[in-house]
């Protein structure tokens, strides 16, 4: 099928009344917990991810894809004008969307920040539609081999991109792997690990792991920082940007779309990575770099920009290859999973209908983004009364009734439990739940793969280097792991130093300087992304004092 | 992240007592990891490794506990304490939610989800989210009808036979 009639096709899918009901619903739930400080796009998905069984799949991934560029443009929002990211890519909007909020140009900087989520949005959507099925033909001669090549790169992509740590992230895919070979062995039908327990023999269920890890997890321990948030009284006036400064940012709109859809299509990429390399490239273009942290316009559009764009090209490579770039995707991907829908290379010509249609969705959603935003904007803060209390109390009781109503179970309510208690305790010990669910998605088909190789092979491990793809993959993972043993013993060298005063520092006036050092060079990026995931809390526990 | 430097940054004596021990405390993480690797390697070779010709089913935990074994001793060497947040006052309150988690679970099996989640909700508001009576008895009551209207009648879920439904069955 060529992408002209698939194009026709996505749209006659995603303009079904039901399909728009549900983008509708995604990118309004997207802002909304884009606004919410305490809950992020992910633990958003994994709530709701039993929600997602009782729609057909396409429906299900429009969802769930609405509710993730959808927080994009929602984070925005508290970063301009509370200095609060509602999510951690937005950590960047931060530094210059608040100095303009300060001087009065709140709507202007908001306003911009949707005109450019927009576009970036749109050249993503672009990019995908030209460069997904070339993409998946080159997928489809994968054989086992190039697949462990293949999931081995992702895993590792997302433990080098995701934390301080690599070491810890490592030890969690190994657990998220190991906790993957629980129930009957594919091929012997051995029970694995299952202690007896009946319950097992399926494995442990996904959504169960996901919603304890990250919903459960994560309100526990947004509950624990007891920060009060602070509602915003004044009135936004003018947020339709002006002619100056469409001009003005233009450059980084554009220079941040087509950055952010190629930080997006990489394994571990996506929103946090995708900002800050934007910012770093503003900062460094810009005639006087010293604008920026106090209000330069630029500084909000081309994050902005940048991981919308991300946000949507990180579904090219979980839409052809099947390997999910982050945890968002990995957890879009257990929901198709479910569905008895394997995304991978033959997924463009076996199930058309959900690859264009999620496509077509995104055009429409970002559309529905655009209109929300812009007059909605005072309707989205007053969000921001809502109480955490209020929030975690019906959080939890939503992911308890929604894990029982998968498998009418109620061995899986205390999976969601054990597994919310591990993630909170992960939380608080610096593991990340990242590479462990990415690991558990990744695991059976990993282990398959390799199985299958090894077969092929007749138990020589030589298949992997020998093939030119895999070679080519595990020489491109061996370099990572070279340059990163490198750079690591510099890296603790800095940030060694660095860290107390980043955030002392954050916390006073200018946020960028030392910001700066982490977003200016790109092996540097692990231990960035690391710390705006950690930022919020830092930034947050004083800032709202401060107002 | 900060916590550690907090607690080593006061000169304060009580929170470098603390600190201390905290020092101590916070390599059960990785130990109970290293564990569970060595718990797992013996598992997976009781599985049966099979040959690499023809992997057995345990083959592939064997390979996936021998790398958990690995970074766990790493890391108990190794493991930079700064990660570690500080175990607050908070932290007594998460415990207590997660006990009461629990034990929703258990009333849930025996009693149904109105009475259930009902209950659930008024703990959670007033003593986890400090709302006043009236705001804690009146969401929770909305909230636990919505929630039924949404699971049970919306969506058909099956939940467990409750004291609610015998009063209406009967």
């Amino acid at each position: 099928m060529d992408s002209w009639s698939g194009i026709v096709q996505g749209f006659s899918v995603a303009l079904t009344p039901t399909n728009l009901l549900y983008v509708f619903l995604g990118v309004l739930i997207g802002t909304v917990i884009g606004v919410l400080p305490g809950l992020g796009p992910t633990a958003t998905i994994a709530l709701l991810l039993p929600i997602t069984y009782t729609v057909e799949p396409v429906t299900a991934v429009i969802l769930l894809a609405g509710i993730y560029y959808g927080s994009m443009y929602g984070g925005t929002i508290t970063s301009v004008l509370l200095r609060l990211p509602g999510e951690a890519a937005s950590v960047v909007t931060t530094f210059d969307g608040y100095q303009m909020a300060k001087q009065g140009r709140a709507g202007p900087a908001l306003g911009i920040a949707a005109v450019g989520s927009y576009i970036g949005g749109t050249v993503s959507v672009i990019g995908m539609i030209l460069l997904a099925p070339p993409l998946a033909q080159l997928a489809v001669s994968f054989g086992p081999p190039e697949y462990v090549a293949l999931t081995v790169l992702g895993i590792l992509l997302v433990t080098y991109l995701g934390t301080g740590s690599v070491l810890k992230s490592l030890s969690m895919a190994a657990l998220g792997l190991l906790l993957a070979t629980i129930g009957l062995d594919p091929i012997t039908g051995t029970a694995r690990f299952t202690f007896g327990e009946v319950a097992l023999f399926n494995g442990l269920d996904f959504v169960a792991v996901a919603m304890g890890l990250f919903g459960v997890g994560e309100i526990l321990h947004s509950l624990e920082r007891t920060d009060k948030v602070q509602a915003v009284t004044s009135k936004i006036k003018g947020i339709w940007p002006t002619r100056k400064d469409f001009r003005d940012s233009s450059g980084a709109i554009g220079r941040g779309s087509l950055l952010g859809f190629a930080i997006g299509v990489l394994p571990g990429g996506g929103g946090v990575v995708s900002s800050l390399a934007s910012y770093a490239m503003e900062k460094r273009r810009a005639k006087d770099p010293s604008r920026f942290g106090k209000g330069a316009i630029e500084g909000v559009a081309g994050p902005e920009t940048a991981n919308n764009a991300s946000s949507t090209s990180a579904f090219i490579p979980l839409l052809t290859l099947g390997i999910p770039p982050n945890v968002v995707l990995a957890l879009i991907f257990g929901a198709l999973l479910v569905q008895d829908i394997t995304p991978g290379p033959q997924l463009i010509e076996q199930e058309p209908e959900i690859f264009w249609g999620v496509i077509a969705s995104m055009v429409i959603g970002n559309l529905m983004l655009l209109a929300l935003n812009i007059p909605l904007v005072g309707f989205f803060v007053q969000m921001l009364r809502v109480r955490a209390g209020i929030l975690a109390a019906f959080a939890l009781l939503v992911t308890m009734a929604g894990v029982f109503s998968v498998n009418n179970n109620v061995f899986d309510m205390w999976v969601v439990l054990g597994f919310g208690v591990i993630g909170w305790l992960m939380k608080k010990t610096g593991f990340e739940p990242g590479p462990l669910v990415l690991a558990f998605v990744l695991g059976s088909i990993l282990e398959r793969a390799f199985r299958q190789s090894m077969l092929l092979s007749g138990g020589s491990f030589d298949i992997f280097v020998t093939r030119p793809i895999s070679g080519g993959m595990f020489a491109f993972m061996a370099l990572i792991i070279i340059v990163s043993a490198i750079t690591s013993r510099r890296r603790k060298a800095v940030f060694g130093r660095v860290d107390p005063a980043d955030v002392d520092e954050t916390d006073e006036t200018d946020p960028d300087a030392d910001r700066q050092v982490a977003a200016e060079g790109s092996p540097g990026a692990d231990s960035t992304t690391d710390t705006p995931t950690d930022g919020p809390s830092g930034s947050t526990s004083t800032t709202p004092g401060e107002r | 992240m900060h916590g550690s430097t907090s607690a080593s940054g006061t000169p304060a004596e009580g929170t470098t007592d603390r600190g201390h021990r905290w020092r101590q405390l916070h390599r059960i993480a990785p130990l109970l990891l290293l564990v569970l690797g060595v718990v797992a390697v013996f598992g997976s070779r009781r599985l049966g490794l099979g040959e690499l010709t023809a992997p057995g089913p345990g083959l592939w935990p064997f390979i996936v506990s021998l790398l958990l074994t690995g970074t766990a001793a790493v890391l108990v060497l190794l493991d930079p304490a700064e990660d570690y947040e500080p175990w607050t006052r908070g932290t007594v309150r998460i415990i207590a939610g997660l006990v009461s988690l629990g034990v929703f679970i258990l009333l849930f099996q025996t009693f149904g989800f109105v009475v259930s989640a009902f209950l659930m909700l008024v703990l959670w508001l007033r003593v986890f989210g400090g709302e006043s009576w009236r705001w804690t008895l009146g969401l929770a009551a909305g909230g636990t009808a919505v929630m039924y209207l949404l699971f049970v009648e919306l969506l058909g879920v099956p939940f467990p036979d409750g004291l609610v439904d015998a009063v209406i069955g009967g």
